[in-house]
């Protein structure tokens, strides 16, 4: 066997999600353009929001213009009559101004928000149509923080002006060509630091770029430490380490604090060169603009336009340098939604378009070849299947189902016993494709589980699993998952165990409102709705009152009739009546037989079973 | 009446110093940078007022035909002044802006101090996610106040009393005519406030719903693979965006108009600059009265009428950063508030001698946070090297008892004597030193194995050599040889971004870390109970052989674990109810520890078929 570099499962969990630190740098185009695919998606309030740009600069643009106007034709020739009709032109252009600075406004932020909700939408589609492993290997609160945070940043993205922000490209560029337009030489003039400024911009953005990325990072590992240190408070309080501790914090606190104000003077140094910059353009304005006015080449009215127009030149620069920093962030938190996009799933997202129709005539018939199993990721790797002692521990695989093979037919009602971690539920999770054996293959009806859809697959199977899970909602959206009315085989189902739903009662806080019976029959309904031919009950380990006790058996019993049952047991009693009971041990089949057989062998089922009776509290 | 408005007006008074009680000691603390700063700011402001002034004389120059000198004077003037001024910007960002990092620095360290030294009962009744959020978002909201919000709130002040004064002295009534407007925009803002907060509410609430809706989809989601019901939760998901998406609208439905409803206001002084002052100079320049203004000071007035927009929302953004700094400052305070309940002995006392004698007096006990009496009458005596077992049934006070030996919790004067001494007496840090306590629940840092080990020792070296200490507490707790089979063996990093031991082998370091720092009292709570029958045989050995080895008080639920033990106390609703050797205790066949031991006896039967098996 090979030797794998040591930490192959921590630098597989970082590629996976930390694009914070390897992506930061070579974000922006890639990123920007899916980002923009997405925005070119709503075609309508782009394009009003687009127009309402484009009337707003034409507003902004003509409105020192009729000021100017106002001077040279109106004030200075003394046309009383003239001024008070400019002052209205003046007026109109103000309110088409501000009419679409509004619309501009609200349809830019219609348009961000459908685009985030896109993002959201095609996200946790994609988060759904991952393989279970995903879970295992990403805690829930990383991919949380995706779905929400990451998605939240784009959308203060959007709202503080994104879109904004590149119309204030297109104000620059009209304020440009109208200065150069009113006067070539004076534009060209007024305009001629800007190519400067432009320079100036590119080489503070990168370096605020590298300035925020380190003081992200920074801020991460205080974070990540100080939250280290609150869950082992006790063991710190325990070895007097609070000084030593505090110490480290300090410290970190210290290097963050650099960090930030590190980029406060980047950002101090950039803006004031905007400032410095718009100083030049209108110095040389005033100077050349009033030599030509007072050459009579110039007329006052027009200096005075550039006057207003030079200012607001700079304007659109400095907002771009203010937003630069929810820009940045925004583009980051993209970026690992994008990275996500790209993840490999189990199956199309675009299956989800039609609902899911369950096998049809199945027989029920299951089949496990020569099945290995290991959920390491190393595993798929090794070739050598035995345990071999001069592996390092840390790179051993360990096997959880050892060359089992196990035949059940249609109809069979089969008990599974075995320890936690013997193997019981990794049947499951194989026969449901959450995982692919290394080596063998399962078999239902004669045919390899792999050339069936998966999700029909899936949907064939009832499976009543360990841990109710409750989502939030109404007692008959739990079992029908939010489908119009329960299928007749749960009515069914429950009037033959005289159980009476309360269909729409919902679901509180963590479900603190359903009873653990009414959980129970919950998790059994779900699985009786499609009428499946496979049933399968992975049993909760949780002590149940009586009353809950003979409920779960009366719908075992109902729900066993004519189906192939798979039941896993923690406690024997569930078993006893199973047409055959298997034990596993370490992933190894160890017993096989019904319970008066297993009885009589004084193995490990009988063992299990003497002291489960002296101790019911206990399970196996 | 008068007397009423100046109580109600200490009263508002003493508010604002409670509330602001944060940001004036910053500002206090760092009062030169923010002088500084604030020195910069005016200047800035100051400076503001005169290229309106400029463009007036130029203006005036070009229509009065003066000679060109002065336009080219006026340009370099022009010039610099913006170059004062961005020298100016760059000082105050650097001064304010870094004095408030600064200030956001000492409230986190001044949290983590305050943090660290509150015992450990604090921390069982928090949630993670609160005390983080305090040192991020709150100590953020204080420092952006410090900063940005007096920077803001600075510059708007300064902007109100100079600009108005510069437009006052170049025609007083025109200005008042054309400011006429601006008082509309405080007015409006706060108007909409409610309704925005209100609005900002329900998409808080509603984001809330999302955060929640994923993190269930999430957990559940191989329930939703199992039932092959993706496509429902993506619908679920779906909906529950587009009215997130609705509230948000809502929401900017106003904010999207406050901004251009601010210029618009301004634009209506353009507009009454435009008609009224245009109207004046044609007439001034017709009969030439006193009220009437030139050209360039109608230039000028354009310019102010720009500037006055800045102050009036700057006041409100100052207001919405104080606002959220005093809730901010609130939580943090009643953190403050609160001290530790384990506080040092007042007149410490030392043992002479630290030799592990024990001695419980009439001890009960119950948790700061539970009126419920967890323990009861507890005597018992442990002599220096002793082997003290403890059984019970899960709530018996096992894990109680065992938690006041390094004084976790607070107990009453003399109940607890430790050498001697009570432990409200002893110095704390000297009395955990002496201890070795290690509880069931397993915490190893992300740090290295030797990190780990060694966390008790103040001075263990860096370096390759992992140190007698601590190479010897490992082979104690039966992991030297796994340690050393690693591929760094001592070296190698665990947790996060390192690699994940199996449940046996943490608990066992766990013993290694308390063992390392050579305690006179070993205390186990359960520690034992992921690590299989022979190893904990060995590990029990090697305790027993231990160098410097003294008193053990061990908690377990395997006979195994305890029968070899000096005495064994069991435990049964914190009371003690047997006491004495596995040989006495076995003998009585109708007390609580013969069940246990029956019980037991079946446990191990099975275990070591097992084991027969796994041969």
């Amino acid at each position: 066997m090979t030797k794998a570099p040591v930490n192959t499962r921590a630098s597989e969990k970082d590629s996976s999600l930390d694009v914070e630190e390897s992506g930061f740098n070579n974000f922006q185009k890639h990123t920007l353009a899916s980002l923009l695919k997405i925005v070119f998606r709503h075609k309508w309030p782009l394009c009003v929001g687009t127009a309402m740009v484009i009337l707003g600069t034409f507003a902004v643009l003509m409105e020192p213009r009729i000021f100017g106007y106002a001077i040279d034709e109106a004030i200075i020739p003394k046309r009383m009559d003239l001024l008070e009709k400019t002052a209205l032109v003046f007026l109109l252009a103000t309110i088409v101004r501000i009419f679409a600075a509004i619309k501009q406004g609200y349809f830019f932020e219609l348009l961000g928000q459908r685009v985030t909700q896109d993002l959201r939408v095609m996200l946790f589609t994609r988060l759904q149509s991952m393989p279970v492993s995903v879970y295992d290997r990403n805690p829930g609160g990383r991919l949380l923080t995706r779905v929400t945070n990451d998605v939240a940043a784009l959308n203060e993205m959007f709202s503080a002006g994104f879109l904004s922000m590149l119309c204030n490209i297109l104000m620059v560029a009209g304020i440009l060509a109208w200065l150069i337009f009113l006067d070539l030489r004076l534009g060209l003039i007024a305009s001629s630091v800007f190519p400067l400024l432009v320079v100036i911009s590119a080489y503070f953005s990168k370096r605020l770029k590298i300035a925020y990325r380190d003081s992200r990072s920074r801020l991460s590992s205080l974070n990540s430490f100080l939250a280290e240190n609150l869950h082992g408070m006790r063991i710190i309080h325990l070895f007097n380490r609070q000084k030593l501790h505090l110490e480290r914090f300090n410290r970190l606190n210290q290097w963050y604090a650099e960090a930030q104000g590190g980029s406060v003077r980047v950002f101090a140094l950039f803006q004031p060169t905007i400032t410095v910059a718009a100083g030049i353009s209108i110095g040389l304005t005033i100077w050349y603009g009033g030599l030509a006015t007072l050459d009579g080449n110039l007329k006052l009215g027009v200096l005075v336009t550039y006057f207003s127009l030079a200012m607001s030149l700079f304007q659109p620069v400095r907002e771009i340098a203010d937003k630069w920093n929810i820009f940045l962030s925004g583009m980051a938190s993209a970026e690992r939604i994008f990275s996500i996009l790209e993840w490999e799933p189990e199956f199309e997202c675009t299956s989800f378009a039609r609902p899911v129709m369950p096998l049809a005539g199945v027989q029920g018939h299951i089949v496990f070849e020569n099945v290995w199993f290991s959920y390491s990721p190393n595993a798929s790797a090794v070739t050598d299947l035995t345990d071999s002692s001069d592996v390092p521990p840390d790179l051993r695989v360990s096997w959880v189902l050892k060359d089992f093979s196990l035949d059940i037919s249609p109809g069979e009602r089969l008990g599974v016993v075995g320890h936690t971690g013997a193997g019981k539920t990794t049947l499951i999770s194989l026969l449901l494709r959450f995982y692919e054996p290394q080596r063998g293959r399962i078999l239902l009806d004669g045919k390899d589980i792999r050339s069936y859809d998966k999700r029909s697959l899936r949907a064939s199977i009832g499976i009543v699993q360990q841990d109710v899970f409750l989502f939030s909602g109404s007692f008959q959206d739990n079992i029908t998952f939010w489908q119009a009315g329960a299928t007749e085989a749960v009515t069914r189902f429950f009037s033959q165990i005289g159980f009476r739903p309360k269909f729409d009662k919902v679901l509180q806080e963590r479900g603190s409102n359903f009873s653990m019976g009414e959980r129970q029959v919950i998790a059994f309904a779900r699985a009786m709705a499609a009428d499946p031919k496979i049933w399968i009950l992975d049993e909760a380990t949780a002590n149940m009152d009586s009353e809950t006790e003979a409920l779960i058996q009366r719908a075992l019993n109902r729900a066993t009739v004519s189906r192939t049952s798979i039941l896993i047991a923690h406690r024997l009693a569930t078993v006893r009546n199973a047409d055959r009971i298997i034990v596993l041990h370490k992933g190894n089949l160890i017993e096989s037989g019904n319970h008066e057989t297993l009885m009589s062998e004084n193995g490990l089922y009988a063992r299990l079973y003497r002291y489960q009776i002296a101790d019911p509290t206990s399970v196996a | 009446m008068l007397e009423g408005t100046s109580k109600r007006l200490s009263k508002y008074f003493s508010k604002f110093l409670n509330d602001s009680s944060f940001i004036r000691h910053y500002l206090w603390k760092y009062r030169r940078w923010v002088l500084i700063g604030l020195f910069a700011l005016i200047v800035v402001d100051l400076l503001d007022i005169l290229p309106p002034i400029f463009l007036k004389y130029a203006v005036d120059i070009a229509v009065e035909k003066q000679p060109t000198r002065l336009l080219a004077i006026i340009a370099l003037a022009y010039f610099g002044v913006s170059l004062l001024q961005g020298v100016c910007r760059y000082v105050w960002r650097m001064y304010l802006i870094r004095a408030s990092i600064f200030a956001g620095r000492d409230l986190r360290g001044k949290y983590a101090h305050h943090i660290f030294g509150l015992s450990v009962s604090f921390f069982d009744h928090r949630r993670m996610g609160d005390l983080m959020s305090l040192a991020i978002n709150d100590v953020e909201a204080v420092r952006i106040a410090v900063g940005s919000g007096l920077l803001v709130f600075a510059d708007a002040m300064f902007y109100l009393l100079t600009v108005p004064f510069a437009m006052y002295w170049l025609s007083p009534w025109l200005t008042l005519l054309v400011c006429l407007p601006l008082p509309i925009i405080p007015l409006m803002v706060l108007k909409n406030e409610k309704e925005v907060n209100k609005r900002f509410e329900e998409v808080q609430a509603c984001f809330g719903r999302i955060s929640a809706m994923t993190q269930e989809s999430l957990h559940g989601v191989r329930v939703t693979k199992s039932f092959a019901r993706e496509d429902v939760q993506i619908q679920r998901m779906r909906e529950i965006g587009e009215e997130y998406m609705k509230l948000n609208l809502g929401l900017a439905r106003i904010q999207t108009a406050i901004g251009p409803f601010m210029d618009f206001c301004m634009s209506i002084g353009m507009v009454l600059l435009l008609f009224v002052g245009g109207r004046s100079i044609i007439i001034g320049s017709v009969s030439s009265q006193g009220v009437a203004i030139g050209l360039g000071t109608f230039v000028a007035f354009q310019r102010y009428i720009q500037k006055m927009v800045w102050p009036m929302a700057a006041l409100g953004m100052a207001v919405n950063y104080y606002q959220r700094s005093v809730s901010s400052s609130y939580r943090l305070k009643e953190i403050f508030k609160l001290t530790s309940d384990v506080p040092n002995a007042a007149n410490p006392i030392l043992p002479k001698e630290c030799k592990g004698h024990v001695e419980f007096r009439n001890l009960s006990f119950r948790f700061p946070s539970d009126p419920k009496i967890v323990l009861k009458d507890i005597n018992l005596t442990i002599e220096p090297g002793e082997r003290i077992a403890i059984v019970g049934t899960i709530g018996a006070g096992k894990s109680a008892m065992l938690s006041l030996f390094p004084r976790l919790y607070p107990i009453d004067r003399d109940m607890l004597f430790i050498d001697g001494v009570d432990v409200n007496d002893w110095p704390i840090e000297d009395l955990r030193r002496q201890i070795g306590y290690v509880s069931q629940e397993i915490f190893l840092f992300s740090d290295t194995v030797m990190g780990n080990v060694g966390f008790g020792l103040n001075d263990w070296i860096e370096g390759n050599d992992p140190g007698v200490p601590i190479e010897e507490a490992a082979r104690v707790a039966a992991l030297h040889e796994e340690i050393t089979g690693l591929s760094s063996a001592y070296r190698t990093r665990l947790g996060e971004r390192g690699i994940s031991l199996s449940g046996g082998q943490k608990q066992r370091l766990t013993i290694a870390r308390a063992l390392a720092k050579k305690p006179s009292i070993l205390v186990l709570d359960d520690a034992l109970s992921s690590v299989d029958v022979q190893t904990e045989e060995k590990i029990l050995k090697g305790l027993l052989a231990r160098p410097g080895r003294n008193t053990e008080v061990i908690a377990a639920h395997r006979i195994s674990t305890v029968k070899d033990a000096d005495k064994i106390v069991v435990l049964n609703q914190g009371r003690i109810v047997q006491l004495g050797t596995h040989q006495e205790l076995a003998a009585q066949r109708s007390g609580a520890y013969w069940q246990f031991f029956e019980q037991q006896q079946l446990k191990e039967d099975l275990e070591s078929y097992e084991n027969e098996i796994q041969q």
